[in-house]
């Protein structure tokens, strides 16, 4: 979808950014060892940040010589749906620590959902519990990943249904 | 009768039963970008603790064979690779399934993936000592020549723009650097957060760069309609098997060695199969990116090829091929095994017993992969709106899960990001994630090797053209230098200045 | 199952009222391994820890948390609550973070020890063809020849670094010092011919001594050991590093510094009874690993004798970053 001979909304920036981080990079890479050696920590950071900070320039000034894209607004570079997803993936990492996996990952569904499907409410947050669900015994019980419990106890619940289990098995 | 092990996970209904689970598993855990081989088999660990030794290996087995493989699924269906040794199947893959062709690619890659891992299997026992004896010969310098080939992959992996394909795998190489010097300890773009010391995982990068970017990429289109499927013709034919053969088999010895070197695994052997596949076949039926065969063949066959080479050097050794084999060696260390060079005198039935169950887990993957197809594209016309709320969870689990650690959550996403902003201005990243797999590779040996010949090029030089492996290893990388890049033209331009050339890369 | 969570929320208020009176454990404890999987930190844990659960009669999930030589999984555990539910299985790394510059924080200062399990026996190992076969006749090989032998290495504070610190700290010696990223990588290269000498932890190597692959020069211990019963200890013939000797790396169980006591006397018990199990024994006998079973007091002064041995011995080759005075580490 990209043409290489038009310039997109947005793009002289991005490449001025990369100039930017690139020549950062650069700057941090020198100072780990210095010029020292050819086999020092150092040598090889600095080899590869001066390969982007050089190609970077190139790029950056390539793209500033090309045309606009006449076809192409910044409607069609950031349509709502991406830049909702954005905003709720940044929530949602916000979140994740203090309020924890399961709460924060209902919402994210629900809401991600219900935006998109156009449905309603109550069945975007029924295929997120649904969804939640399978995940969550996929990871937490089946693979044991322990995501941020947060405000739900979930280790205290798990042990209160286990007991529940084995007191009924006895 | 020690031979006779090999056919007892065949015989054994437990252990029939153990190697099919895990194969089923394996294939679903390999394609969900969220889980990988490594972390199923290091949690088979301790849950296979109390258990008998042949079962619980059964089960690892299965679960490796078929994560290998089902990595390719959700390549092909939703561009997204379940794990690293698939990221080459999506060059090809993907677009076949925009065709409305994902039935037949699986199928192919399936059939492949089979018979690839056959090669290794065939390998590990036919040629296992002399493999690994030759493995293990490999110097510094050789593992820098091997680096510098696949990082000229790049040329291969560019798409439109070779610059912006050199700055990515820059970028991929300088994300590799980042966190304690493993040589030295010399802290690295950390920027003094202890939280970086540990670098940037490279799986959370993978995810955040194929997995999120995609879902964000394909949410631009979230109201045009999914590919209708045909699922017609699944298996392929035999005079298509027949004619892939050649390529399968080259792409095969090039798995099985980079599997057997210990430090190179399936996801570089991919890619480097990839790069072969599209240098070898010179008049391609549909061209490379856009959906060649060929590009789907090379690297399913490569990365299961390279599960039977990662058990050469383990097996004969006691040295890990890769990051699963290490796995392996320490539960068969806590099952009271100890793998190394005596275990093939010691306990020889292990290693038949290994290799048949290995062979059984390769028929396993052949019926769940041929069968499941249906259900399966019958992902790719699920509403994207409901699919990639869920990708997205999944890539967050995914990254928290590698090293349960937040920071790789916050890197993954920005990553995540990026990769959208770079693929909305032409860069390619296939060239990032190559950098970051191959970055310690070739600073690591480069380090190495100088450090060898006491910081001189000149001895570094003498050791290349002297050692024929070594002088092997670098003329392929001239080779490749000339003919895939565009040095070579670039030269003939020079040679005749008359003509007016182009000088667009 | 939704309607099930729901209901086990309010459930767990109950619970958690509860919680003062009930028993430890009463959920799941987070187990941090501070190495990968399939290392040998990991390989110890996994097998004794299923043996302390049935003792503990509770359940301990174990994760792994890499990076920066352990110390993330360190810093990690110490933000935790000091409950008993978040425990710390790690090497002997965090006793070096004050003079390496990785953090101002150790086992003795920031945890309580559980159980130390087990140590290992540091080697030095050579290509099998070398000119030299002990560590006597490689000292004037190396005199000989200065700089020529390709000396395998790894980053500064890890064992083979501490080893070749110690080994120089009495004799002189010249070599080329090739960094490699772990003792594992490092053993591999050796087999390929890349370099000549490395030092290394018994068992590690062992099953590539038995198999002829790399011959042991010596054996860095004051006491012979059972595993190679022919190769005479260092000091035999170096009595000058008997006052180094016994050590080497070790494994422990650790949780944070003001967990209660009976928390932690409940955990030592079954990590202690559980490091008997006859396969656990097996294991650590397999890998040629000591026994320590150390715990309280007798497991602080174990470590105090390691970190003041290990610091100054750095400090005195030069790659510490802050001298161990300045943390008040007594010289041995």
């Amino acid at each position: 979808m990209h043409d290489p001979s038009r310039r997109l909304p947005g793009e002289r920036l991005f490449s001025v950014l990369m100039v930017a981080a690139s020549l950062f990079l650069f700057h941090t890479a020198t100072g780990i060892s210095g010029f020292a050696g050819l086999a020092e920590p150092g040598s090889f950071p600095i080899f590869v940040t001066g390969v982007m900070a050089i190609t970077s320039v190139v790029i950056a000034l390539r793209t500033f010589r090309l045309p606009h894209s006449l076809e192409h607004g910044w409607r069609a570079i950031f349509p709502g749906f991406v830049i909702l997803t954005a905003i709720l993936m940044g929530f949602y990492a916000l979140a994740l620590k203090p309020v924890g996996f399961l709460p924060t990952s209902f919402l994210f569904l629900t809401l991600s959902t219900w935006a998109m499907m156009r449905c309603a409410l109550w069945r975007a947050a029924g295929f997120a519990a649904l969804s939640l669900i399978l995940v969550y015994v996929v990871f937490r019980l089946v693979f044991s990943v322990l995501m941020p419990e947060g405000l739900v106890p979930e280790r205290e619940i798990l042990a209160y249904i286990a007991a529940l289990f084995s007191g009924g098995g006895k | 009768m020690d031979f006779a092990h090999f056919f007892m996970s065949w015989i054994d209904p437990q252990l029939l039963g153990l190697v099919g689970l895990g194969t089923f598993a394996g294939i679903y855990i390999g394609a969900i970008p969220g889980l990988s081989v490594t972390m199923a088999v290091s949690i088979l660990i301790s849950f296979t603790f109390g258990w008998e030794m042949y079962d619980a290996l059964a089960l690892m087995i299965g679960i490796y064979m078929g994560g290998v493989y089902g990595g390719s699924r959700t390549a092909i269906l939703l561009n997204i690779p379940g794990a690293p040794s698939a990221i080459a199947t999506a060059l090809d893959g993907y677009p076949l399934a925009k065709k409305g062709l994902a039935g037949e690619a699986i199928g192919l890659s399936t059939t492949m993936s089979a018979l690839g891992g056959l090669v290794g299997i065939a390998v590990l026992g036919l040629a296992a000592p002399a493999v690994s004896e030759f493995a293990i010969r490999f110097q510094p310098r050789d593992y820098l020549l091997l680096a510098v080939l696949g990082i000229l992959l790049v040329g291969s992996l560019s798409g439109e723009s070779l610059i912006k394909g050199v700055f990515a795998g820059a970028l991929g190489l300088t994300i590799g650097c980042v966190g304690l010097d493993p040589l030295t300890a010399e802290e690295r773009f950390t920027f003094g957060h202890v939280e970086l010391w540990g670098g940037i995982s490279f799986v959370a990068v993978m995810i955040g760069l194929f997995g999120v970017s995609e879902a964000l990429m394909q949410l631009q289109h979230i109201d045009t309609p999914a590919v209708k499927q045909k699922i017609s013709r699944v298996i392929p034919s035999w005079r298509a098997v027949v004619k892939f053969l050649p390529l399968s088999l080259q792409s095969s010895a090039i798995g099985v060695i980079i599997g057997a070197l210990p430090g190179t695994g399936g996801d570089i052997a991919a890619l480097m199969a990839y790069d072969h596949a599209k240098r070898v076949t010179r008049n391609p039926k549909v061209p490379f990116g856009k959906g060649a065969q060929e590009g789907l063949v090379a690297p399913e066959t490569a990365n299961n090829a390279a599960v039977g080479g990662a058990f050469i050097p383990m097996l004969t050794l006691g040295i890990p091929g890769d990051s699963v084999t290490a796995i392996i060696i320490g539960a068969m260390f806590i099952h009271g095994l100890n793998p190394g060079p005596m275990l093939m005198i010691e306990r020889p039935e292990m290693f038949w017993f290994i290799l048949g169950a290995l062979v059984l887990a390769v028929g396993f993957m052949l019926l769940f992969g041929l069968t499941g197809i249906r259900l399966f594209v019958k992902v790719v016309e699920l509403p994207r709106a409901m699919l990639f709320p869920l990708i997205l969870l999944l890539s967050i689990i995914g990254a928290f899960a590698v090293n349960n650690s937040l920071t790789d959550v916050y890197w993954m996403l920005g990553f995540g990001v990026l990769g959208y902003f770079m693929k909305l201005y032409g860069y390619q990243l296939g060239p990032v994630i190559l950098g970051v797999i191959l970055s310690r590779l070739i600073d690591d040996n480069w380090r190495r090797a100088i450090i060898s010949e006491r910081e001189s090029l000149g001895g570094l030089m003498h050791g290349i053209l002297t050692s024929p492996l070594s002088l092997t290893l670098f003329l392929a990388v001239l080779a490749i230098l000339f003919t895939s890049t565009p040095l070579w033209p670039m030269l003939k331009t020079r040679l005749h200045r008359r003509r007016p050339g182009k000088d667009e890369a | 199952m939704k309607l099930k969570l729901f209901g086990a929320v309010s459930v767990a208020a109950l619970v958690i009222a509860g919680a003062a009176l009930a028993e430890y454990p009463e959920k799941e404890i987070q187990g941090i391994i501070q190495w990968g999987a399939g290392g040998s930190t990991d390989a110890v844990m996994r097998a004794v820890t299923p043996h302390a659960e049935d003792i503990l009669g509770g359940k301990v999930v174990m994760q792994n948390m890499t990076g920066g030589v352990g110390a993330i999984a360190t810093k990690y555990t110490m933000i935790q609550p000091a409950d008993g539910y978040t425990v710390l299985m790690g090497a002997e790394n965090p006793m070096l973070y004050k003079v390496m510059g990785l953090g101002k924080f150790d086992y003795n200062s920031d945890f309580e020890p559980v159980a130390l399990l087990a140590r290992g026996v540091p080697i030095l190992v050579a290509r099998p063809d070398a000119p030299y076969n002990s560590f006597r006749e490689l000292v004037d090989y190396m005199a000989a020849h200065p700089d020529e032998v390709k000396f395998g290495s790894t980053g500064p504070g890890g064992l083979p670094s501490v080893v070749t610190a110690m080994l120089s700290a009495e004799v002189d010696l010249p070599a080329t010092f090739v960094p490699y990223d772990g003792d594992g990588p490092a053993l591999t290269a050796l087999q390929g011919g890349a370099i000549d000498v490395m030092p290394a932890v018994l068992g590690a190597a062992l099953e590539g001594i038995k198999g002829g692959r790399m011959k042991v020069l010596t054996l860095v211990d004051a006491t012979p050991n059972a595993a190679i019963p022919d190769v005479a200890p260092i000091t035999e013939d170096f009595p000058g590093y008997g006052k180094y000797l016994p050590w080497g790396p070790f494994f422990g169980v650790f949780v944070k510094a003001g967990t209660p006591e009976e928390v932690v006397t409940k955990l030592s018990n079954a990590y202690l009874e559980g490091a008997k199990a006859p396969d656990f024994v097996e294991l650590l006998d397999n890998r040629a690993y000591l026994p320590l079973n150390l715990t309280g007091d007798a497991a602080k002064e174990y470590m105090a004798k390691w970190q003041s041995v290990t610091s100054w011995l750095v400090q005195d080759a030069g790659i510490a970053k802050t001298s161990p005075e300045e943390f008040g580490i007594p010289r041995p």
